[in-house]
């Protein structure tokens, strides 16, 4: 496959290093205060205008930074046909930005056209991996690089599933080759939510397939006398999800790791000591990569 | 169980439109809650999302209206128009013309041009960057060329003409404006150029005469026919000085000869 190579900039690769999602709010802080974390990450779609401001701030920090690609529309589940112009605009944000990561979700968000903005779940079937499986294959094969695929943090399942999320995350990554993006609160929100095991999800998911993982804060909420976990991205990491962390660099040594906050956004200097701290349990592979 | 496919269009048609609750729950654990609750969750998460995403895009519109208002008009506008694609930035481009036809906001009837600045905001925001047009170029053009000559406007410009004062009344509506907050609505109309030359947004008052000539421009007519029709709406209506601005300013970008 051809596609257009670009000068490349010093640092395209992510290393295993705490990195923070970039939201507007920071754009000048980031350029003036130049903080120490390894690398930024952005939501795809909110770059596929044609200019202006986003693209200016995010190719300054990506001359001294390097960039990942989280997407959250292209709907991979969805049984509609994938969407070709997303693809192809997300093609033409990576020949821009050349990201070291791009990943996407393990959900669906469209039907008949229509699409609800949300991530939501799928039964975890045959039917429906084989269905993930051709639209993955689509998507890596049109944009010519691998996809991290992120486990989603869920409300509800199916009572005719037939894999274990982590058992059908992996099945996906060993027959697409997509890698997995390991969002531990995900895990943390999901195993709450649904009686789970936490050890046993981070114990089972494939640790070589891990790209990246993900960590962020979430809401607890109260319905009819018992607790439902909400992945709200609002407030800092919770303790049993840094201790997870933990457990899952213990068992798959140290990856990219990302600090997501997202709504009511707070100061850059607050993310980038929730950053530190991901950093201090990286250790040894922080050290690495620095 | 359900195919992936049923499984999908019965979720969407709730979580979009509270359409078929009994079906969608269907295959769904409940695990200690009603299931009916657990799709609650996505429904709200569906509609609340969304409605920010156009709180976001039209906070005038949100303002004028007031949060109970807007919540109402935006899940109505929802239910006939969601998303199209998985960006957002194509979402809510209807609103304006939606306002106008929806009945409870009959009696704000500048509502939906003011709707419509703040959408133009938003696509001027998004587009293109475009170098701005070297003078030099235009002094070699053939002086027998220059009746056919025309301008391409930068692809953020936008023109705006309405019946009510919406420039004032979305500057009254910016944070930390301090100025005069009354505005009559039957004080007249405006017309406007919203553009972004670099970075920022700007929103322009236009005379009717200036708006014209550069509506025509923008329509591929060429200087001189764009005069011709200027100068009916004013006679003392002076093209130099507004080519000269306009091209200093950033909003001329481009010009052609037309054959």
């Amino acid at each position: 496959m051809a596609y257009v190579r670009l000068p490349s900039s010093p640092s395209i690769t992510v290393s295993a290093s705490a990195g923070i999602g970039l939201r507007p709010q920071h754009y000048g802080d980031v350029l003036i205060t130049r903080p120490k974390v390894g690398w930024f990450e952005v939501h795809s779609e909110n770059y596929f205008g044609k200019g202006g401001a986003p693209f200016y701030y995010l190719e300054k920090i990506r001359e001294d930074y390097p960039v990942s690609l989280h997407g959250v529309g292209m709907s991979l589940g969805s049984v509609d046909a994938l969407d070709v112009q997303h693809l192809a605009e997300l093609k033409g944000l990576i020949e821009r930005i050349r990201p070291g990561l791009v990943s996407e979700h393990l959900s669906w968000c469209s039907f008949g056209g229509d699409y609800l903005n949300d991530l939501v779940p799928l039964p975890y079937t045959d039917e429906a991996l084989v269905h993930l499986i051709g639209r993955l294959s689509q998507a890596q094969d049109t944009l010519g690089r691998q996809i991290l695929v992120e486990n989603p943090s869920s409300y509800l399942e199916y009572d005719y599933s037939t894999y274990r999320e982590y058992e059908f995350l992996n099945e996906l990554s060993r027959r697409t080759g997509c890698g997995i993006l390991l969002d531990v609160n995900n895990v943390y929100v999901s195993c709450r939510n649904h009686g789970w095991d936490a050890l046993e999800y981070l114990q089972g998911i494939a640790a070589d397939r891990v790209g990246e993982i993900h960590l962020a804060g979430h809401t607890v909420n109260r319905v009819s006398g018992q607790d439902i976990l909400i992945d709200t991205h609002n407030r800092p990491v919770c303790a049993e999800v840094w201790a997870l962390y933990q457990t899952a660099l213990q068992l798959m040594g140290a990856k990219p790791s990302l600090i997501e906050w997202d709504t009511d956004v707070p100061a850059l200097s607050i993310l980038v000591d929730e950053a530190k701290q991901a950093a201090s349990y990286l250790g040894a592979g922080y050290e690495h990569a620095a | 169980m359900n195919t992936l496919h049923e499984t999908q269009r019965r979720f969407t048609n709730y979580a979009l439109r509270n359409l078929g609750q009994a079906l969608a729950t269907e295959g769904i654990k409940g695990n200690g809650l009603d299931v009916a609750q657990r799709l609650a969750i996505y429904r709200n998460n569906t509609q609340l999302g969304l409605t920010e995403a156009l709180r976001d895009g039209y906070p005038v519109v949100n303002k004028l209206v007031g949060t109970e208002f807007f919540n109402h008009l935006a899940l109505s506008f929802i239910r006939h128009y969601p998303p199209k694609a998985g960006c957002l930035l194509s979402f809510g481009g209807q609103f304006a013309d939606f306002i106008a036809d929806f009945q409870p906001a009959e009696g704000l009837p500048y509502l939906p041009d003011t709707a419509r600045l703040e959408w133009f905001w938003h696509e001027a925001f998004h587009e293109a960057d475009v170098i701005a047009l070297d003078i030099t170029r235009l002094a070699k053009v053939d002086p027998n060329c220059y009746g056919n000559l025309g301008f391409t406007l930068h692809p953020s410009a936008r023109l705006l003409a309405s019946d009510y004062p919406v420039l004032r009344i979305w500057q009254a509506n910016q944070e930390g404006f301090e100025g005069e907050g009354r505005i009559n609505f039957d004080e007249g109309g405006c017309q406007l150029l919203i553009y972004r030359p670099v970075l920022e947004v700007e929103i322009i008052p236009l005379s009717k005469a200036e708006h014209l000539f550069l509506t025509l421009l923008d329509m591929e007519l060429t200087v001189t026919q764009a005069v011709g029709q200027a100068i009916t709406i004013d006679s003392t209506f002076e093209v130099l000085p507004v080519l000269q601005h306009w091209i200093a300013n950033g909003l001329l970008t481009d010009f052609y000869i037309k054959n």
